[in-house]
């Protein structure tokens, strides 16, 4: 930017101008030993040439001074809003992938969670299926078994039954024969005994 | 209390003797009458088995019961037995000396039970009965035991032919016992 070097739009450099005028003032000064009268009017040139000297000189130390700061300066805030501007839409934009990625994680979780906990309702419905079958299995073998040394207990309580009563009828043969029998019956017995008599040898 | 082991040795060396010179019977008889003594007169056990009583107030006594009864050669055992204070095992010395004479004598000893006493001619057919069959010489205790109801029992070695009415009965009880048994 060739303004911000030398001038402020004429195209020539402050130190031509600075010379200039210089040279107006120096040139005002042996001009105003000359007055002019117009009507009722006095003006003296050398003022004005000078007056145009000072502000060929002024104009540039402001440009200098005051204007090509304030020019930098507001080129610098404008920088800065355009930093900043551009930072906030960095930040905006960064904002909004965050953003986006949150939303996408978020999603993520979420489904993840979703789908976690429909795994594990699976799983305890699985279990709790499983430990149903192992408890009616369980109670099925119970039954069974119960069922079984029910059968046990009753049969042997049959059994033991049958053998009092082969004991009894046994008690009661033996009283009976033991009253009934007298020598004669024992006699036949040994004879009988005798008669059949088969050795092991 | 006796030893059977030491009874055996000396019923073994006494029946050897005995043997050679043929005096087995009478050896016999002589423990027999010994042993039947000793089981009947309490008196001469308790002074025989006695510790208080000297060896040789023993030997004094049963030369004089028995010297002039029994046979030299049993009266020669009796000494040795008071001597080595075995005079204890007499009834085992007899019980094998008899047993020695049955196996060398190939004589089968049965126990005959009745639920009542046999006459003789009962005991005679039985032990005539067993002696064809057996075809051995047969020498026969017999014993009563009311509780067999009726009948009689031949036990000799390891057999035993029962016929009593007991006997029966249990061999009723165990089959209809393992009927049972079988059905359930």
């Amino acid at each position: 930017m060739a303004d911000h070097k030398q001038d402020s739009g004429s195209g020539i450099p402050y130190p031509i101008k600075i010379v200039i005028g210089i040279v107006f003032i120096a040139l005002g000064y042996f001009l105003s030993k000359t007055e002019i009268k117009i009507a009722i009017i006095e003006y003296n040139p050398g003022i004005t040439v000078a007056m145009i000297g000072v502000l060929l000189i002024m104009f540039p130390l402001v440009q200098i001074f005051f204007t090509k700061p304030l020019g930098d300066a507001i080129r610098e805030r404008n920088a800065n809003l355009e930093r900043t501007f551009t930072e906030a839409e960095q930040l905006r934009a960064d904002m909004t992938t965050l953003r986006a990625d949150y939303e996408r994680r978020l999603a993520e979780t979420e489904a993840s969670a979703r789908e976690q906990i429909q795994n594990q309702i699976k799983e305890a419905q699985n279990l709790r299926q499983s430990l149903m079958t192992e408890a009616a299995d369980k109670a099925d073998e119970l039954v069974k078994k119960a069922q079984q040394e029910i059968e046990a207990e009753r049969d042997r309580l049959i059994n033991d039954i049958r053998v009092h009563v082969v004991d009894l009828t046994l008690a009661a043969t033996e009283k009976m024969i033991g009253a009934n029998m007298d020598s004669d019956k024992n006699r036949k017995l040994v004879a009988d005994f005798i008669q059949d008599l088969e050795v092991a040898k | 209390m006796t030893d059977s082991r030491i009874g055996r040795r000396y019923a073994q060396a006494l029946f050897t003797t005995a043997l050679k010179y043929d005096v087995v019977n009478s050896v016999e008889d002589d423990l027999n009458g010994i042993s039947s003594l000793l089981e009947n007169d309490p008196e001469f056990k308790h002074f025989l088995i006695a510790p208080y009583t000297s060896r040789d107030e023993k030997a004094k006594i049963l030369d004089r019961l028995f010297s002039d009864r029994i046979t030299a050669l049993t009266m020669q055992v009796l000494r040795i037995m008071l001597e080595k204070g075995r005079e204890g095992d007499i009834p085992s010395v007899r019980e094998e000396f008899i047993k020695l004479r049955r196996t060398q004598e190939g004589v089968v000893f049965a126990t005959v039970t009745s639920a009542e006493m046999l006459d003789n001619d009962q005991k005679k057919q039985i032990v005539e009965k067993l002696a064809k069959v057996l075809s051995k010489k047969i020498e026969a205790d017999f014993k009563i035991e009311p509780n067999l109801l009726g009948g009689v029992k031949v036990a000799y070695g390891n057999y035993v032919l029962d016929g009593t009415v007991r006997g029966a009965l249990s061999k009723l009880r165990d089959k209809l016992r393992h009927d049972l048994l079988k059905q359930s």
